[in-house]
């Protein structure tokens, strides 16, 4: 439930708060991300994919959209198996799914020929939104490891 | 090891689902089974982002002045310079004639052109997570608003509305790198095409279709409308060449042009749901462009209240200024 909870609040705020900030070199960051990394850093891998699966389709549908359905469930349900799995400590977990997201979703708009997708997207927006993420996601690690000792209170 | 099989079977199966769900979607286009729940959801979350977009707007607006503070000196000194500028029209009896030009923009583009717009506040925008640029607005079905309708604000060309729900209605921005508009060299029949190459909205692509046309920095352009008006009218302000590519051998010429409508901080907008019966041709753009590079240059006569420089510097925005 507060899972829940926090992956809609935080695609609530992305967009309408955080993404109409015009910030410097048009970028923002990616919150839903986050979010979908913390559920899955407490919870395990198999709630990850769940939620990361959930968080995904809210994305697809939430509006404006204007991309295929599916697309960022594909994307969040891999993040969230593999932040649940964790790679090495929590830091290198968050950071590796902060760079394979887009990088996968990418991919994903490649196969589907989406013209978004192009070479500017991979070596312009991707790197400025990562960026972003990353100044962010102290913030999350904090929020985990804090509340490490007394999970029971997020169950 | 119980927990990371039931794990990968998870995985296996929603991976498998979401590309079921992806490859419906791409291949159904717009009579995709999966319509009416992109339709709920966007009914459900639109009317949340309506009713949250008046709490949201002002954190958005402090925010906006934290990081716009470094220009907002050098904005207070073209202000000074403005108020300057307009006693000095007062003191020479021509303020009525500022004023006319004022509510002339006020009534804006609208007026200008004959369009019949209906106003709306952004509430929602898109950007992260996804690659489309694209807006919610709070206007629906119940305000006339139907898909493929143009969107423009006070400056130029927003977009073109996509879906609409009864209250709210998704606009995808010119900036969006799947969006085209047909655009046409002011003051001649030189048309092209305008792409949006994501940069938040900082610059949009130009492909002239006739590859010996004169094109050079400065020129601006309008949109050239599509068949009745759907999806773009004719005759809105696009933005100005910034710069032009030398693409030798090829069959279309490229500029980057920089849109006349700030598609990075936008909020009142407004969608035409009736075209004008006419079209406007070139009368919509802004008035005189090198009164507005002069406006750009250091001002070395400030005070001088001459009609022209006065009307370039009460639209600062559009040209240089920024």
């Amino acid at each position: 439930m507060t899972a829940a909870l926090c992956v809609l609040g935080a695609l609530l705020v992305q967009v309408m708060l955080v993404n109409r900030l015009p910030l410097p070199a048009g970028g923002a960051p990616d919150l839903v991300l986050l979010a979908v990394v913390a559920v899955a850093l407490l919870r395990g891998p198999a709630a990850g994919v769940v939620a990361g699966f959930c968080a995904g389709l809210l994305v697809d549908l939430i509006p404006p959209t204007a991309h295929l359905m599916g697309m960022y469930a594909f994307v969040f349900a891999l993040v969230g198996y593999v932040a649940g799995r964790g790679i090495g400590g929590t830091v290198t977990t968050v950071v590796l799914c902060v760079l394979i997201a887009p990088l996968v979703a990418a991919a994903l708009g490649g196969l589907v020929a989406d013209p978004r997708v192009t070479l500017e997207t991979l070596t312009e927006r991707i790197p400025v939104s990562a960026v972003y993420t990353l100044i962010v996601s102290p913030l999350v690690i904090w929020l985990i490891t804090r509340e490490r000792p007394r999970p029971r209170l997020l169950k | 090891m119980r927990e990371l099989q039931r794990a990968r079977l998870f995985l296996g199966v929603l991976l498998t689902m979401s590309l079921v769900i992806l490859t419906v979607d791409h291949r159904a286009g717009v009579a995709s089974p999966l319509w009416p729940l992109r339709s709920a959801g966007s009914w459900f979350f639109g009317t949340v982002e309506r009713i949250g977009g008046s709490v949201a707007r002002p954190v958005g607006g402090f925010v906006a002045a934290l990081v716009n503070a470094p220009g907002a000196q050098a904005e207070l000194d073209r202000l000074k310079t403005e108020n300057a500028k307009l006693r000095a029209g007062l003191a020479s009896n021509r303020l009525d004639a500022v004023r006319s030009t004022e509510l002339r923009k006020l009534l804006g583009t609208a007026g200008l052109g004959g369009y019949k717009i209906v106003t709306a506040s952004v509430v929602a925008r898109r950007g992260q997570p996804g690659f489309e640029d694209a807006v919610q607005i709070d206007v629906g079905t119940r305000d006339g608003v139907r898909p493929e309708m143009t969107v423009l604000n006070g400056e130029g060309l927003i977009g073109r509305v996509v879906q609409v729900s009864s209250d709210t209605s998704t606009v995808v921005l010119i900036s969006d790198p799947a969006s085209a508009a047909g655009a046409r060299l002011e003051g001649g029949q030189e048309i092209g095409v305008v792409h949006g190459v994501g940069e938040n909205g900082r610059l949009v692509r130009f492909r002239l279709l006739d590859s010996t046309a004169p094109i050079t920095r400065g020129g601006r352009i309008v949109s050239f409308g599509s068949q009745r008006g759907a999806p773009y009218v004719a005759g809105v302000p696009i933005g100005v060449i910034e710069r032009v590519e030398a693409t030798p051998g090829e069959l279309t010429r490229i500029a980057y042009a920089r849109p006349y409508a700030d598609l990075t901080a936008l909020d009142v907008v407004g969608v035409v749901v009736r075209a004008p019966a006419k079209d406007p041709k070139d009368a919509v753009l802004p008035r005189e462009p090198q009164v507005a590079r002069e406006a750009a240059l250091p001002r070395a006569r400030g005070g001088q209240p001459r009609p022209r420089d006065r009307q370039g510097a009460v639209s600062p925005r559009k040209e240089g200024a920024r």
